[in-house]
């Protein structure tokens, strides 16, 4: 990661800018360029730009459809399976076929396996960093006097007496919370190959079924597993909350830290198999029967939990991407199996024309479009957010109130999360409630709670394939045919929020094919109403609370609001006066802060 | 060339890459697969061709779980 300083530019008004690019390795090189006003300690304006293309969605064109899940898989290399899940369910709608339903508990128990195996390394050993007392030592030493003062309120559940302590077992390579969680990943990457075949992208899902070997073992390996990390997420919820009510008590106003509206997305996942038929004319039913209820939240209200609308909301605006419209391009889709009219700014009419350019902040300036979510009350182009996954799949689960299992009920205002008793904690039962905010610790809080959710769901499925499984059922494939004309769309969560896949085939072949993943919707630059992407909105205007001056400035406030969005693994920031003078202060905070100085 | 012996060559060079009348697992309307019931159960016929009765369960009460 990079941060650029470049003075002088702004004198008058005693802007200092400063730029952080690449800020991690997700789709191309993530840059956040902001203008900082170091007198008043506050952003005074921020870009999200991304400087490589990729083009999926050029060179998909004229491949066979089946081979969509495996090729799209290789868009991530941490949530590359949500790719082919949700290829799947897209090509399952086209090919007019539905997985056996052992086969959707196993998709299921593999998706389970994942979003604990990605939240954990993300939250415990990346965003974790940025919190670390190495870090805190830098940035903030007087919170640290604090927190070593401070006695943490969870200390029976998770053995560490002060905020400090906790702080300390975050130091990356040292701390024993940073390595338990290795371990923990290791353990849930375990799981996931024993439903998916590979990770982390998968060799057993298929459209119409999965290849695992459905046989008793498969479960009970997967099962022992889970069992014997539920403590860790226990007490992982319980370190968490410490820390980040610690900071809101500590630090007043840091709810304003990557705070901005309540515009939330999440597309639903976990198919239910006994509802789930992949028909687009019934999507409505058997979305709302997902064990992550979709829906959008906007200003804290629940508008829809109707896949249809959803899809028929997609807007892919332009404005400051490097691309040339497709406006005057043919249509492949004009009305949808429902009849509605589908317009030329949805992924199913999109048409990629990159156009290389030059950086212009004034104008053009990322490779990212700018996905939009049109509010059919009042016109609005909503530029939805994903919370960094977790924050919007509890927020819209907790507002619907459907989901309703032994393990996980949602209850209208809250989630309500029963994970079963471990090694050494007691069946415990966790209860994450709508915060006031949509705002860095609250995207961050959410994630952790989502561990448990998610193991918490696990252990449903596993019951419900085990059934099944002791009822004589193995099917878990079914034959089909590619037809020669087809549409199809698929709705999933990846690992840190919204999932989409548009695909349309002609010939036998596929004639365009749309992946939709979280951070293009995040990561957006200003579309052409001029409205900034989730990015640059919940970082513009931010207080900043890090003590150090321009000199030394490390911008850990402003990372923390980026990173909460979980804009997949942050790699090393290099930083640079302007002018071409190097400023010889580079650190990494894979590496800590304390040990990175070079 | 090495010295070693090897054995006559009993392929024409022209052999085709597919005999007709074999089935390609690309075609449409694959085959049932034998063992496989239609109603999503299997007996022991899926995991083998010799002797599978034998390998099936005693009572009927039990599940059919053939190994693979």
């Amino acid at each position: 990661m990079a941060i650029e300083e470049q003075e002088g530019v702004e004198e008058a008004a005693r802007l200092v800018e400063m730029s952080w690019d690449p800020i991690t390795r997700i789709i191309g090189n993530l840059g956040i360029y902001t203008k900082i006003d170091f007198a008043n300690r506050r952003v005074v304006e921020c870009h999200s730009t991304s400087s490589l293309f990729r083009g999926y969605s050029v060179f998909m064109r004229g491949k066979d459809p089946r081979d969509a899940g495996f090729i799209t898989s290789r868009i991530c290399g941490i949530c590359g399976d949500n790719h082919t899940t949700c290829s799947v369910y897209a090509q399952n709608m086209a090919y007019g076929i539905k997985s056996p339903k052992l086969a959707d508990w196993i998709i299921n128990l593999g998706e389970a396996a994942e979003y604990m195996f990605d939240h954990t390394l993300f939250q415990d050993n990346l965003v974790f960093v940025d919190f670390c007392e190495a870090m805190v030592r830098d940035t903030n030493p007087g919170l640290l006097k604090r927190a070593r003062n401070t006695e943490a309120p969870n200390a029976a559940i998770h053995g560490k007496r002060t905020i400090a302590d906790i702080m300390e077992a975050f130091n990356p390579f040292e701390g024993d919370i940073y390595k338990e969680a290795l371990k923990v990943s290791r353990t849930t990457r375990e799981m996931f190959c024993l439903m998916e075949g590979r990770h982390v992208h998968p060799s057993t899902i298929y459209p119409g079924g999965v290849g695992t070997m459905p046989g008793p073992t498969v479960f009970t390996d997967y099962l022992s597993r889970l069992l014997g990390i539920v403590d860790f997420f226990k007490k992982a919820v319980a370190l968490n909350d410490d820390v980040f009510d610690f900071f809101y008590e500590a630090l007043p106003g840091y709810e304003e830290v990557g705070r901005r509206r309540v515009l939330l997305g999440c597309w639903g996942a976990f198919q239910d198999p006994e509802v789930v038929d992949y028909r687009y004319e019934t999507m409505n039913e058997w979305g709302k029967a997902m064990y992550v209820t979709p829906g959008v939240v906007v200003d804290g209200k629940l508008i829809t939990t109707n896949l249809v609308d959803i899809n028929l909301g997609i807007r892919i605006l332009l404005g400051s991407s490097y691309y040339d419209d497709w406006v005057k391009e043919e249509p492949f889709v004009t009305h949808d199996p429902l009849g509605n009219p589908i317009d030329i700014r949805h992924p199913w009419n999109q048409t990629t024309l990159p156009a290389p350019q030059r950086r212009d902040f004034n104008g053009n300036y990322s490779w990212v479009m700018s996905p939009r979510w049109l509010d059919q009350r009042t016109g609005e182009h909503l530029a939805l957010d994903t919370g960094g996954g977790p924050f919007a799949r509890l927020y819209t689960t907790a507002l619907a109130g459907v989901v309703d299992t032994p393990y996980v009920k949602a209850t209208g205002s809250a989630v309500r999360i029963s994970l079963p008793k471990g090694e050494s904690l007691p069946e415990t039962t966790l209860e994450w409630r709508i915060p006031q905010w949509s705002n860095a610790i609250e995207r961050n809080r959410a994630r952790v709670y989502f561990t448990a959710y998610a193991a918490a769901m696990a252990v449903y499925f596993i019951e419900q394939a085990l059934a099944r499984v002791r009822g004589g059922d193995t099917k878990v494939f079914q034959d089909f045919d590619v037809p020669d004309e087809a549409i199809g769309c698929g709705f999933h969560e990846a690992v840190r929020g919204v999932l989409s896949h548009h695909l349309v085939i002609r010939d036998g072949k596929i004639a365009n094919y749309h992946p939709y993943p979280p951070t293009p919707w995040n990561a957006s630059p200003r579309d052409e109403f001029g409205t900034p992407g989730p990015y640059e909105d919940a970082v513009q205007d931010m207080p900043i609370f890090e003590e150090n001056g321009p000199d030394d400035f490390k911008g850990v406030d402003i990372m923390r609001a980026v990173r909460s969005f979980d804009p997949c693994l942050p790699c090393g920031v290099h930083m640079y006066l302007g002018k071409g003078r190097t400023l010889k202060k580079l650190h990494s905070p894979m590496f800590g802060a304390g040990a990175g100085n070079v | 060339m090495a010295q070693i012996r090897v054995g006559k060559p009993d392929v024409a060079p022209d052999t085709p890459s597919h005999t007709k009348g074999v089935r390609m697992g690309n075609e449409r309307h694959a085959r049932f697969p034998r063992g496989h019931h239609k109603d999503g159960t299997a007996d022991a016929r899926r995991s083998t061709g010799v002797r599978p009765k034998k390998e099936n369960p005693i009572l009927s009460v039990m599940p059919n779980l053939p190994p693979g």
